[in-house]
């Protein structure tokens, strides 16, 4: 018994080792690596995973389609399970394939992995926009509009279309850094001038009733709850809330709470898991999403078909988000190798920097243009809020920038 | 005022829920002296079949709830026995990791499904509003779980008094070898303890899962957010998981009522059922209603 | 003692104090010191890439956490399902030093080796304090009571603003007679530091099962109350073992400190804890060479499950998901596959390797 596990364990190995090194032969053109690590399974897996496959799917549909002519982008995605010990690894052995590029995931990893970034002198695109991953940093690029911009972004929409005097505003954030660190930002808008009062800082643990929280925060007259943490929690907030007759049903109903929140909050998984309850909730991201069709939610579609994503995977703006980097990647490597530049690390961060004024660039998955320079770390600088309306987000005017945030 | 009763009244549901989550842990321990650490996979498994035969097969829900108790009966049942009959009489510490390793081992069969990483949530059945008293109030899902929780907890009481083979587990609880004396089959026990195990299990993950929605990171942590609940009740003390449940849901509820937002404080709720936990302990080593074990030399 | 001083078949002890040295034979010392030296020697000769580096750093730094959980887990036979959290101290000391007087101060940067003893002797301290309840719990009372150190410890890191809420708390690049160590040199520099640490401390849990206060434990372990009956002071014993585990803890904590270069609490989750309980199971409880095999053992698996699936993802459509798939049903087959099949673990293996050659070629 115990010599056939054996024997089948070491079958097991030797064909792993086998197969590592028969490498599907490229012919022609050059290779360029880039490196992804990101959470497919762990904390977050549920955003990390439709990520994953956005990002797959578009370096597929460069090389199948020779975006870039006869050169190819190998692209190695690996899963981290969100934690900052394996993330290192991965990063250390893409460099020692000599990746030109890399994309990160969490916040955690992003901020602990900086110097290593700095060192390598290496652009980096994270999947988290904390506004923290830029302090002390020249390589990091927030793909879109910071968490604190995001929430102020939503702070501003409340003071302006809020009637009658202040309006009275609490944040529901995770109990981390990824959680918190916005509400400085917040803090520093309303400061400067932003028309809201915040009443409370909520931090959320892993509760099973928030009936308690929110008649406190009904009893402290706050009428707007905008929210920067995952979709679990918030969908519980707002089965509760909305059980309990205390959701507004149009925004700022009088004496009534709006739920707000910034990217991860929302999409189509807040209302797998809130249901109905999650009707008029508020969301803000810089990503098209594919209730509300237009031409890049279209190209999203047609890729997720090409490469045989479920219904599910292809409407996720994760999955937008995921294809949102790899398109920046791609733009980057092709304008490199239009000015007859060597791909190397050096370069496609040069080509990074040059990507504003005239030389923007209109990703089809985003809402608006990608920009960055040696000071403007940030892709898209603007961010369109989406509502519930029926079970589908619907998009709230046009795509905006935040006055406040700088 | 009424601020605090709707503290209480939340509190003592939430922690209802955790009893019946509890519940499982308790059972097995109960019987063969095993902490179960896959007993969250085992929730999230009860939860996750249960949307499968309601949404993807179309069976009525209360059905499918039925059918998902039904079917973790026999599967909790048969992981016993593979794996952990041939553990009976191995030290304490190779029983706790063969259940970490089986829950890892689920964690990886249900990353191979849709349910791994993607959310879902059930179908409603249940009228959307709350039932409110006097300004306090709960919600009809939360209402279902406290009742079937008690529906449970009352079955399993009444089961281990006054039934043949309630009576022959608590037997085999008490000493097993006199058990084996007197022609009780202590491996088929230890197999039924398991399977109501994983029937309770299942009842959780429903309920658990109609409160928060379908993630398997939210659900499976379940397994060790009730482990301070059973310790602080006794491991073997199906009452003690019911009164600690309850006083671990108003602790939590309280935390994040009045400690939260105050202070400076923030999260309390999480980490304050340990700390009560350490504190407790140090006075009442078996919790409140645990057998004091007598050892001998 | 055997008329040769080679070889030995069999055993010729006449004294307590000849059972107790630590090379039986020449043949013994020589064949540990050639091993010494290539373990010193292979980095210089093959260089590896910096994930190879990193891959053996972190499976020693693991060693020294695992040769600690051992002594409280293995030799006292107290569970500990918190080690992760006093490896955090460990690495927490470190990141107090550099939140308060800056991450590159000269404290940190040259008296680096003093620091780490420190962690250790930090992470004794906090040992010794998690300890206490096992003056008056046992068995599964206590392993739930050390996993509630461990939430109240990841509580307290996410919670607090010093400890930059459990985000990274960055560590300065350290010196060596050479000069600063740099990026390249980084990984193989640490190697050796953690290699010094692991020979060191591997000695001293050697030489401290000789003594009364290493049998103590086994005693403890075996029956606490015929150890007390014995002279023993059960509950000061289990109290010394928990703090002798945090110190290894700590400076394995430290050691991870100095060669992530950063601190975050991610590293020492639950999660974490479960692992090196792993690592000691499949390694072998209650023996030091399975602190080694251990580790080595889980981690090489983790990477070889990587690999395959990765390659597997080529061939397969949906590969993503099975790659993430494999690695926790693998981790935990391998855990109950020796639970269920070879409980004492690897050292066993190891044992009867090594006693079939000590009787060679006879076969008893």
């Amino acid at each position: 018994m115990k010599n056939k596990t054996v024997l089948f364990l070491n079958a097991l190995l030797v064909l792993a080792v086998m197969l590592a090194f028969t490498t599907t032969a490229n012919a022609g053109g050059k290779v360029y690596k880039i490196g992804m690590s990101l959470a497919i399974t762990g904390p977050t897996s549920d955003a990390g995973n439709p990520y994953a496959k956005g990002t797959e799917d578009y370096f597929k549909f460069v090389n199948d389609t020779k975006m870039l002519g006869d050169d190819t982008i190998d692209c190695t995605i690996r899963d981290d399970q969100y934690k900052t010990e394996v993330t290192k690894r991965n990063f250390e052995d893409y460099l020692d394939q000599g990746i030109v590029m890399y994309l990160n995931y969490s916040t955690g990893s992003t901020l602990g992995l900086k110097r290593d970034f700095e060192e390598e002198q290496i652009a980096v695109l994270p999947a988290s926009y904390h506004s923290g991953n830029l302090i002390d940093s020249n390589y990091i690029f927030l793909p879109i509009v910071s968490y604190g911009e995001q929430l102020v972004i939503l702070g501003e929409y409340v003071a302006k279309h809020h009637k009658g005097g202040k309006a009275k505003v609490a944040l529901f954030v995770h109990p981390s850094a990824f959680g918190r660190g916005p509400v400085a930002d917040v803090k520093k808008a309303i400061e400067a001038g932003l028309n809201l009062e915040l009443v409370e800082v909520v931090e959320h643990g892993k509760d099973l009733d928030n009936t308690a929280m929110l008649k406190r925060l009904m009893s402290k007259n706050i009428q707007y709850v905008i929210s920067q943490t995952v979709q679990s929690p918030v969908a519980t907030m707002l089965k509760d809330s909305s059980r309990l007759g205390l959701s507004a049903s149009s925004f700022g109903e009088a004496g009534k709470l709006t739920f707000l929140g910034a990217h991860y909050t929302g999409g189509n998984d807040l209302i797998a898991l809130a249901g109905n309850a999650a009707e008029n909730f508020f969301w803000t991201t810089s990503f098209n999403i594919t209730s509300v069709p237009g031409e890049g939610t279209e190209k999203q579609l047609a890729l997720a078909k090409k490469y045989g994503r479920d219904q599910k995977a292809a409407e996720s703006h994760n999955y937008a988000a995921g294809i949102y980097v790899a398109q920046v990647v791609t733009e980057t490597i092709k304008r490199a190798k239009e000015a007859g530049l060597e791909i190397n690390k050096k370069n496609l961060y040069e080509t990074l920097n040059k990507m504003n004024g005239t030389n923007a660039y209109q990703a089809y998955s985003a809402v608006g243009p990608v920009t960055y320079s040696k000071t403007d770390r940030t892709g898209v600088d603007m961010a369109q809020i989406y509502s519930v309306q029926t079970g589908v987000f619907k998009k709230v005017g046009e795509p905006i920038q935040s006055e406040y945030m700088k | 005022m009424s601020y605090f009763f709707q503290i209480v009244v939340s509190g003592v549901v939430v922690g209802s829920i955790y009893a019946l989550a509890a519940l499982g842990l308790v059972l097995v321990y109960k019987s063969s002296r095993v902490a179960n650490f896959a007993h969250g996979q085992i929730i999230a498994a009860g939860a996750f079949i249960t949307y499968f035969l309601t949404v993807t097969v179309g069976i009525p829900i209360f059905f499918s709830f039925l059918a998902s108790m039904i079917i973790t009966f026999f599967l909790a049942m048969s992981v016993e026995r593979i794996f952990l009959r041939r553990l009976i009489g191995e030290p304490i510490i190779s029983v706790i990791m063969v259940t970490i390793g089986l829950g890892s081992i689920i964690d990886g069969l249900i990353y191979l499904t849709p349910f791994g990483s993607e959310n879902f949530s059930f179908p409603e059945f249940l009228p959307q509003n709350s039932l409110s008293l006097g300004g306090v109030s709960i919600s009809w899902t939360q209402l279902l779980g406290v009742i079937i929780t008690f529906l449970l907890i009352g079955g399993f009481s009444w089961f281990f008094k006054k039934s043949t083979v309630g009576i022959s587990m608590r037997a085999v609880s008490d000493d097993q070898f006199g058990a084996m004396s007197v022609g009780i089959s202590v491996p088929r026990v230890f197999g039924l303890a398991w399977a109501a195990a994983g029937l309770s299990a299942a009842a959780a993950g429903c309920i658990i899962g109609n409160i928060t929605g379908l993630n398997f990171e939210t659900l499976h942590a379940f397994g060790i957010i009730v482990f301070p609940v059973v310790i602080l009740g006794g491991l073997d003390s199906i009452l003690g998981a019911v009164v600690a449940g309850i006083i671990m849901g108003l602790i939590q509820q309280f935390a994040g009522g009045y400690l939260d937002g105050n202070f400076g404080l923030s999260g309390t709720g999480n980490v304050l059922p340990y700390i009560i936990l350490l504190i407790i302990l140090l006075f009442k080593p078996h919790g409140l209603f645990g057998i004091h074990e007598i050892e001998r030399v | 003692m055997s008329a040769n001083p080679w070889l030995a078949t069999g055993n010729f002890y006449t004294t307590y104090k000849q059972e107790q040295k630590t090379f039986f034979t020449n043949l013994d010392r020589s064949v540990f010191t050639f091993f010494l030296v290539i373990l010193y020697a292979w980095p210089l000769l093959f260089p590896l890439g910096n994930k190879y580096m990193l891959i053996v750093d972190n499976i020693l730094i693991a060693i020294v956490a695992v040769m600690g959980l051992n002594l409280v887990t293995g030799f006292a036979g107290l569970i500990s399902i918190g080690h992760a959290a006093f490896v955090g101290i460990g690495a927490y000391t470190i990141a107090s030093f550099c939140r308060t007087i800056g991450d590159s101060h000269i404290l940190i940067t040259h008296l680096w080796p003093l620091l780490i003893i420190f962690s250790g002797l930090v992470g004794a301290v906090f040992g010794a304090i998690v300890g206490l309840p096992a003056l008056r719990l046992k068995h599964l009372y206590l392993a739930i009571a050390t996993l509630s150190f461990q939430m109240i410890f990841e509580w307290t890191i996410q919670f607090m603003s010093f400890f930059n809420q459990g985000q990274t708390i960055f560590v300065g690049r350290v010196f060596w007679f050479t000069g600063k160590v740099g990026r390249k040199d980084h990984y193989v520099f640490w190697y050796f530091v953690i290699l010094t640490f692991v020979v060191l401390l591997g000695f001293g849990i050697r030489n401290l099962l000789k003594t009364r206060y290493g049998r103590s434990l086994i005693a403890v372990r075996d029956n606490d109350r015929a150890a007390d009956a014995m002279g023993m002071n059960p509950g000061l014993t289990k109290v010394y073992a928990f703090a002798l585990s945090g110190f290894f803890a700590g400076v394995a904590g430290a050691l991870h400190a100095y060669v992530y270069r950063g601190v975050g609490f991610e590293s020492f989750t639950l999660h974490e804890s479960i692992g090196y309980l792993a690592m000691a199971i499949v390694g072998g409880l209650g023996t030091l060479n399975g602190s080694f095999w251990g580790p080595v053992a889980i981690k090489f698996l983790d990477l070889q499950v990587e690999r395959l699936a990765e390659t597997a993802g080529q061939y397969l459509p949906a590969g993503m998901n099975l790659a993430t798939a494999l690695k926790p049903l693998t981790f935990g087959l391998v855990i109950v596959l020796f639970l269920m099949f070879e409980p004492r673990g690897i050292a066993n293996w190891w044992r009867i390797v090594k006693s079939y050659m000590k009787m060679w070629p006879f076969r008893y």
